[in-house]
């Protein structure tokens, strides 16, 4: 089966300083694919790199196959690529309902038939039930800036999926979120990935989190690859364990 | 849109349609005025207010509307089709004046469509055998409609009224559909809204577009309510005086532009018995309600209503106590 997504040597160069090198990766159809490493290690730009908001300096990126080098944003999304990012990435003047729904009208219809189609593209049930499936019901129409972090948080990969993605990346799901909604959001993509078979890359840096959640893990350190297997395997790999403690 | 929404509507229309009987000639001048500057502003608070791209340019399409309009109706081509061909061809000097927005943003952007007004004014100055240089042209004819003549002031005011009405409905219909939900996330947050999928390079260059024809139609109608035009009618002042109607009203706003208009046009009005201290207390007044409601006068309404609404029912959410 062809791989949903397959990194192929791919090398980004800032100057002198090689961030990520010669790195080669498959993800399947289905997988939780975890991409950990100490600061520094080239993980997002490995994933700036993958998502065409860096151009790479050598290497291929296939999604389903197909060549993505060059793609914008906008475009790789319509082949069903969804994201988060780092830092909160929401619409905070616009409702929680309408952040979503902005999530899924790109995919329908044409620009000319958005413009004299329907207010909400035909998406608010579906928007309705996503918001639902990230229990964000209650906030449905409060302003999304209104929201608490870790609800933001939770709006944030609602709207990665809301336009039924083959493959969601996910940057730091984790970070500032407190413990129960860590439990909430970790209980929520497992469950999107065993209902809908969603296929994910999640970087990092709550080893708890990562541990629990991935299916596979890849352990980057200086730009390369220097671990991968299943979570149990890459917590008691030696090299790991020297990287992220300097040995 | 609900029942209370439409009754103020309805309500307004008629104060509207009603209102120009109890005035003067004058008194409708001012009043047809308002509504011209009014579609002005309603396309730049598109353009900035929903599509966050600033644009000190509206007046540079209001001109080229104008001139287009006169030239075209002068030289005998029906009005309707010079009216037509004023917007067509500012939506399309809005998509190119959108290009740079592509690249740059904020007080950047603002320079170079400052510099792209300069340049209007400056070809609507010097190339005189087209445009008849600083003298202006005079004599612009009114529309003709179904045999009836709007040289009169009153049944101009109902010609201006009716495309005023056809252009806020368009207006509605484009912030309410998907476009309208893209233009605000493009304000908001570009980076993310083009990692889900929308087109933002197409997304700018409409906002830029549609903000510039809507000048384009107050331009024309403009050219016909004063029968007169000349450059100095487009300069950067009249860039400031629009996009401060955007600002005063509530940029963002459906209806902010249309009361940030009426201020900015009935104030000269209001305080012409200051005499010469109109333009201090002008400044003055601005700057006081830029200091304390920087959203304009519907942020104001809106901040009140949600405090209004929280203090009856303080468990509230802010959704429940803004409606």
């Amino acid at each position: 089966m062809t791989p949903v997504l397959s990194v192929r040597n791919v090398s980004k160069s800032f100057g002198g300083l090689k961030a990520v090198d010669n790195v080669s990766f498959d993800v399947h159809q289905g997988e939780i694919l975890g991409l950990i490493g100490p600061n520094g290690s080239g993980k997002s730009t490995l994933f700036n790199c993958v998502l065409g908001q860096l151009p790479s300096s050598t290497g291929t990126v296939l999604v389903d196959g197909k060549e993505v080098a060059g793609k914008r944003p906008c475009d790789l999304n319509k082949l069903g690529v969804g994201r988060t990012f780092q830092m909160l990435q929401v619409f905070p003047e616009m409702t929680v309902l309408d952040n979503i729904i902005l999530a899924g009208q790109e995919h329908k219809g044409t620009m000319l038939s958005r413009l004299f189609g329907k207010p909400d593209a035909g998406l608010t049930e579906e928007a309705l039930r996503m918001i639902d499936f990230f229990r964000l019901g209650h906030q449905t129409h409060e302003k999304a800036g209104s929201l608490s972090y870790g609800q933001q948080k939770l709006l944030d990969a609602a709207m990665a999926f809301m336009a039924g993605p083959k493959l969601v990346m996910l940057d730091e799901p984790a970070g500032g979120v407190n413990l129960t909604m860590l439990g909430d959001l970790k209980e929520r993509l497992k469950a999107f990935n065993r209902e809908r078979g969603a296929t994910f890359v999640v970087i990092e840096h709550n080893m708890e989190f990562v541990m629990s959640l991935c299916t596979r893990i890849i352990v980057l350190a200086n730009g390369r690859i220097i671990a991968e297997g299943d979570p149990e395997t890459v917590r008691n790999d030696p090299t790991v364990i020297e990287a992220y403690l300097g040995g | 849109m609900s029942k209370r929404t439409l009754a103020t509507l309805v309500a307004g229309l008629a104060i509207l349609i009603l209102l120009p009987f109890t005035q003067s000639n004058y008194g409708v001048f001012v009043l047809c005025s308002w509504l011209v500057y009014s579609i002005s502003a309603m396309g730049l608070n598109l353009t900035l207010g929903y599509a966050g791209q600033v644009s000190l340019a509206q007046a540079s399409f209001m001109g080229i509307g104008a001139y287009t309009t006169a030239l075209m109706t002068m030289a005998g081509v029906p009005w309707p089709a010079a009216m037509i061909a004023a917007m067509v061809l500012c939506f399309v000097i809005g998509l190119l004046l959108g290009y740079p927005a592509l690249r740059v943003q904020h007080h950047f952007l603002a320079f170079i469509t400052l510099a792209f007004n300069a340049l209007v004014v400056l070809v609507l100055r010097n190339e005189e055998w087209l445009t008849g240089g600083t003298y202006g042209i005079v004599g612009i004819p009114r529309p003709e409609l179904f045999g009836l003549q709007t040289q009169k002031p009153l049944a101009f005011y109902f010609f201006v009224l009716a495309l005023f009405v056809l252009m806020a409905v368009a207006l509605y219909a484009i912030i309410r559909s998907p476009w309208g939900r893209a233009f605000k996330a493009l304000r908001e947050n570009p980076i993310r809204a083009n990692s889900l999928g929308v087109d933002i390079r197409k997304t700018t260059l409409l906002a830029f577009a549609i903000g510039s024809s809507y000048g384009g139609l107050a331009g024309s109608l403009l050219a016909q309510l004063t029968q007169f035009i000349d450059p100095h009618s487009f300069g950067l002042t009249i860039s400031l005086k629009v996009l401060l109607m955007v600002i005063v009203g509530g940029a963002g706003f459906f209806f902010g532009p249309i009361l940030g208009a009426l201020l900015i046009v009935l104030a000269p009005e209001f305080l012409r018995f200051t005499e010469g201290y109109y333009l201090m207390i002008y400044a003055v007044l601005v700057i006081v309600l830029m200091i304390f409601c920087p959203t304009g006068l519907l942020g104001l309404v809106e901040r009140a209503r949600t405090a209004l609404k929280l203090r009856q029912n303080p468990n509230a959410t802010t959704w429940e106590a803004g409606r």
